[in-house]
């Protein structure tokens, strides 16, 4: 690193797992994850906040990681993908073809889940407007809310 | 072969690669790792026309992690390569001082980590001699080139037809610029072994990004591999080998590591084409009953100055409308913007609006519902060549449609349905597509274990073509479908075409069943036990001179609200009757037909490309102001196939990568009309336009 540039301890744990890193003060979350820990299933769609495809839990809470630092995240439990290995919305995604090129899919499903446990994925019109922060080019959308209807009302058990 | 294509083809198999999509395991292009992966950060033109006179460079090389940077002082010289059905290869980057838009590549910085190159290309200073940039069609310096593509047709007598027509539509439609914007950002991860140069490049044609890179380095096309398992979406922005990837590999060549470019948001707007804005005037003559006797459509549209893209805005046969006399013209006009490109159905989505508008401003002027002035002008056989169709599904299009959509419970006057205070407006279009298909080979493998490898360089940009080869080679193999293996998007695979045109389906498949016959063949014969067993097959478009190949057929039809005091537009029902030959798979071709709609729905309501009118930079290069749907803008969408196999070829595919996005804007802006009575004619359909 060069003169100027910061490179704080920070310790955060991701999907259970306690990682300490010196990091460049301006790797974002984003980064981190993908370049640092090899965790690439968060996806880069615009890098400014606008298309949602990097979202992760943040404690528990939908975060867009590319305007997070990662330096923002000591002490915190970040949750991605990889970590929802087993929440239903995986399976649902697949029976309802809820994606095409695959690239959003990863921050539906984190939407998607934080969505269903805060209660808000009763009705179509509340998916449809909680999940407007997750573009998907590919054109999926009816079939998104077909599989976060399903997962929320319980009907995939 | 004694199978006929059962049980596993036309069922509703779920996606194969979609464990690994749901879990973020598909590796995309961006995903790739080397351990000593440098990172590239470019640095672009600010300016639209003019030269640069002086780059410095020095702050940012000595910059923290920088390892170097490249202008087109320090370039290494590079060639072009060869042209393909789609047009030349853009101009290489970084080969001299001119600036031909705003946007285009001026340095790359590339650093150990991409914090370090982007922090690094900021320092990077250019100056510029700055000339006045021709940003307008209509600037009278603009170079114009008429019928850049041998495409315009004059059939029998349209001018003369139109003066002594009974009923005549004289109206001019306009698009907007659009951008593709795939969601996953295009990047190019480049390394070099010697002379061998393998990338991974986000692409839908892996032979022509290896073909362009083997021309550029002047090497042979066997010394570069391509890679594109996983693309994160392409709409047509991946079918040109974009000057990023040449600088990709270039710089990995001269800090002789790996690179990583990833282009930025911003950058994909000027960097990876998208579909040019058009004016076309558009004339239809009619008999006071409905039949069309003549049709005039004049399309004029932008090109990059130092480019060519071969482009049809005019739909070939006047859109297939019976109507002895039609003219189709297209001009290209010379400006300093990016790159064009293709974009969904290009050309397709934009002549077929002005069209499919203007034959509702006829039904309207005659008193003639939209849908029986389209059945009384259906064109049974090519109006270019009067040959037979293949298949002619579009009337079944039309009264499927319909009948799902309730069409005929429409009271035909303006402003006459409402919904409480809101307007109701029904709308609809037709949509004939055209055929494409590419010579295409493939390989299938028996490996001793009883499974079998199917294997192609195509790529699978999200459209399922993972999934209906498993279909296919498990149903002619004989085989449980997770006994077979689909490998796609590497070039030292048999040779296919482009995911483009639509043209992928018909043509893969056709080589996998040949394939697939030519391994059975051998394994009938006798072969030792314990090899694989392998085989090639190819596909080639039949050369038929007794019929026409019909591509896809539409129609598609629309409900929207209009709010009376605020103008608020919304779409609340879509309906798509499809005629798409065989349907290898319902559950991913309906997911094609509705990603299309979505698409279709962005171009009718809200995108569009805008550049400051001054300086000609894209002012809303981000998904921030170019805006696209989102959940809260997509009502349900039906979707309903007709038809089936075209006997053009053995698997009977058409294809419906496109065609599901060429209706919607023309069919909701025909329910517009039908709600409030006020004809738009230019897209997008934005609340301004309707206070």
């Amino acid at each position: 690193m060069g003169p100027g540039v910061r490179e704080p301890t920070t310790t955060v744990t991701v999907n259970g797992a306690r990682l300490v890193a010196n990091l460049d003060a301006r790797v974002t979350l984003l980064d981190a994850l993908r370049d640092r820990f090899g965790l690439t299933g968060t996806k880069k769609g615009c890098d400014q906040g606008t298309c949602g495809s990097c979202t992760v839990l943040v404690d528990g809470r939908r975060v867009l990681s590319c305007l997070t630092l990662f330096a923002q995240c000591d002490g915190r439990q970040v949750t991605t993908i990889e970590g929802l290995a087993d929440h239903p919305l995986r399976a649902a995604f697949i029976k309802h073809d809820a994606f095409q090129c695959g690239y959003c899919t990863p921050g539906q499903i984190v939407s998607a889940a934080a969505l269903i446990r805060e209660g808000r994925a009763g009705r179509d019109e509340d998916i449809r407007e909680y999940m407007s922060g997750n573009l998907c080019r590919c054109g999926a959308y009816p079939r998104i809310l077909a599989a976060i209807r399903e997962v929320a009302s319980g009907a995939h058990a | 072969m004694t199978r006929t294509l059962a049980p596993l083809v036309g069922a509703a198999l779920d996606r194969v690669d979609g464990a690994r999509k749901v879990a973020g395991a598909a590796p995309y292009p961006n995903d790739v790792r080397y351990p000593d992966l440098a990172y590239a950060a470019l640095v672009r033109a600010t300016i639209s026309a003019g030269r640069v006179s002086g780059i410095e460079t020095e702050g940012a090389e000595g910059a923290p992690g920088v390892l170097t940077v490249i202008t087109h002082l320090t370039a290494p010289r590079l060639s072009r390569g060869p042209a393909t059905s789609i047009g030349p290869q853009p101009t290489p980057p970084l080969q001299g001082d001119r600036v031909d838009y705003d946007g285009q590549y001026l340095a790359v910085v590339v650093a150990g980590t991409r914090e370090q190159a982007v922090a690094a290309a900021d320092l990077v200073e250019v100056r510029y001699e700055v000339d006045e940039p021709v940003l307008r069609t209509e600037d009278p310096r603009a170079e114009r080139e008429e019928n850049p593509w041998h495409f315009d047709t004059t059939r029998g007598d349209p001018a003369g037809a139109l003066r002594t027509a009974e009923v005549r539509v004289d109206s001019t439609y306009t698009t907007p610029h659009l951008t593709n914007n795939p969601l996953g950002p295009f990047t190019t991860v480049a390394r070099w072994d010697g002379d061998d140069l393998t990338v991974h490049d986000s692409t839908q044609h892996t032979a022509n990004t290896r073909s362009a890179l083997a021309g550029v380095f002047g090497i042979p096309e066997e010394r570069v591999r391509v890679l594109a398992p996983f693309v994160g979406g392409g709409f047509g922005a991946g079918l040109r080998s974009w000057p990023h990837v040449t600088v990709a590999a270039m710089a990995a060549r001269v800090v002789g590591r790996p690179v990583a470019l990833e282009l930025t948001r911003p950058e994909m707007f000027t960097g990876t084409g998208g579909r040019p804005s058009t004016v076309q005037r558009i004339r239809l003559g009619s008999t006071v009953d409905g039949r069309l006797v003549a049709i005039d459509h004049h399309a004029e549209y932008p090109a990059a100055m130092d480019d060519a893209v071969r482009y049809r805005v005019t739909p070939r046969g006047a859109g297939a409308y019976a109507c002895p006399n039609f003219a189709a013209r297209d001009v290209q006009v010379r400006l300093n913007v990016p790159p064009t490109g293709h974009m969904r159905a290009p050309g397709t989505a934009e002549g077929l609006f002005a069209l499919e508008c203007a034959l509702d401003e006829l039904a309207f002027r005659l008193d003639i519902d939209p849908v029986d002035l389209r059945l009384r002008n259906v064109a049974e056989v090519d109006p270019e060549n009067g040959r037979p169709w293949t298949t002619t599904g579009l009337r079944e299009c039309y009264r499927v449609g319909a009948e799902r959509f309730g069409w005929y419970g429409r009271s035909p006057a303006p402003c006459s349905m409402r919904d409480g205070h809101r307007m109701v407006g029904y709308g609809m279009a037709g949509v004939t597509f055209g055929w494409t298909m590419m010579p295409c080979r493939a390989a299938a493998t028996l490996h001793p274990d009883g499974t079998a490898t199917i294997a192609t360089s195509a790529t699978d940009i999200g459209t399922g073509t993972y999934t209906i080869l498993t279909q296919l080679a498990a149903d002619l193999l004989d085989l449980p479908p997770d006994w077979v293996r689909v490998e796609l998007g590497d070039t030292r695979l048999p040779k296919a075409p482009a995911a483009g045109g639509s043209g992928l389906t018909a043509a893969v498949t056709n080589a996998v069943q040949d394939a697939c016959r030519n391994l059975l063949e051998i394994v009938r014969n006798g072969h030792p036990r314990g090899t694989d067993v392998r085989a090639e097959g190819a596909s080639a478009p039949p050369e038929r001179e007794d019929v026409a190949p019909s591509g896809a057929f539409a129609a598609v039809f629309a409900e929207v609200r209009v709010d009376p005091d605020l103008g608020e537009l919304r779409v609340v029902r879509l309906v798509t009757a499809v005629d798409g030959g065989r349907i290898m798979n319902p559950k991913l071709a309906a997911s094609q037909i509705i990603g299309g709609t979505v698409g279709g729905l962005g171009m009718a309501l809200m995108e569009r490309t805008t550049p400051d009118p001054g300086s000609g930079r894209i002012m809303n290069a981000n998904l921030g102001d170019y805006l696209v749907p989102v959940h809260a803008d997509v009502p349900d969408v039906d979707v309903l196939f007709v038809g089936g196999p075209d006997p053009l070829t053995p698997m009977g595919v058409k294809g419906v990568g496109e065609v599901g996005v060429v209706g919607v804007a023309p069919a909701v802006a025909n329910a517009v009309h039908h709600a409030t009575g006020r004809r738009l004619r230019a897209l997008p359909l934005t609340v301004e336009n309707l206070l």
